[in-house]
């Protein structure tokens, strides 16, 4: 697995965690009522988060794959195979144009909801919702990308 | 997702200049192995400036290495 496979397999896996989390989170709050207080909270938690997560689960799996392979070969790794080349750009460049779409039905749906008389927090619920979902579905597309070579 | 319309001789190439491996060919023209298993598997067309690196490796003109073929493209 390349580099850049680790680091989207690390974002997909801390992103359906985050997501999951927010789904929970979310439904408890709207079981509980649905108030301006929790949801605003909910959303800088999801986005604390999502930052620590990525960055703390990066550095994790550099460290646990550079240990393992060393193990493997049994010498230490001399460097680091963090080579970006024009595949991983044209794969990333596709992932994020998928994440984009996702993401702009996610903001139409969100606008559609105030349009059609939902409170104001039902469209930001939905907008992270949509930020969060988007981002998998990026990730997932250039994991894909990645095992099938392009 | 099909094969493109662009064909290669690099596993030929490789194996004509002393059975360079992937991995030579790949730190030759600053790619990562990944990318020349796909461009060998023809499922990544490169770029034009890859494409000449890969000839200049193989010390060879562009249309020996990679050629077209109108019928595999969809255009």
């Amino acid at each position: 697995m390349s580099f850049q496979e680790k680091n989207i397999t690390v974002s997909l896996i801390s992103f359906t965690l985050i997501l999951g989390f927010y789904s929970l989170r979310l439904w408890h709050i709207v079981r509980n009522g649905f108030e301006a207080g929790s949801v605003f909270r909910l959303w800088g938690v999801v986005i604390v988060l999502a930052i620590v997560m990525t960055i703390a689960g990066t550095i994790l799996a550099h460290i646990l794959s550079t240990i393992l392979e060393a193990i493997r070969t049994g010498e230490e790794p001399t460097e680091v195979e963090d080579l970006e080349d024009e595949r991983d750009r044209l794969i990333d460049l596709r992932g994020t144009k998928i994440s984009y779409s996702v993401s702009s039905i996610g903001v139409f749906l969100a606008m559609l909801s105030f349009v059609l008389g939902k409170s104001p927090l039902v469209m930001f619920a939905l907008l992270i919702f949509a930020g969060l979902a988007a981002q998998i579905v990026g990730d997932i597309f250039r994991l894909v990308l990645y095992r099938r070579g392009f | 997702m099909g094969k493109s319309a662009i064909s290669n001789n690099i596993r030929k190439l490789r194996f004509l200049h002393g059975e360079m491996t992937q991995q030579d060919l790949a730190d030759k023209v600053g790619v990562t192995r990944q990318t020349i298993i796909a461009i060998e598997k023809e499922r990544y067309a490169p770029s034009l400036e890859l494409a000449f690196r890969i000839a200049f490796v193989f010390d060879a003109p562009l249309e020996d290495v990679f050629s077209y073929d109108a019928k595999n493209d969809p255009i």
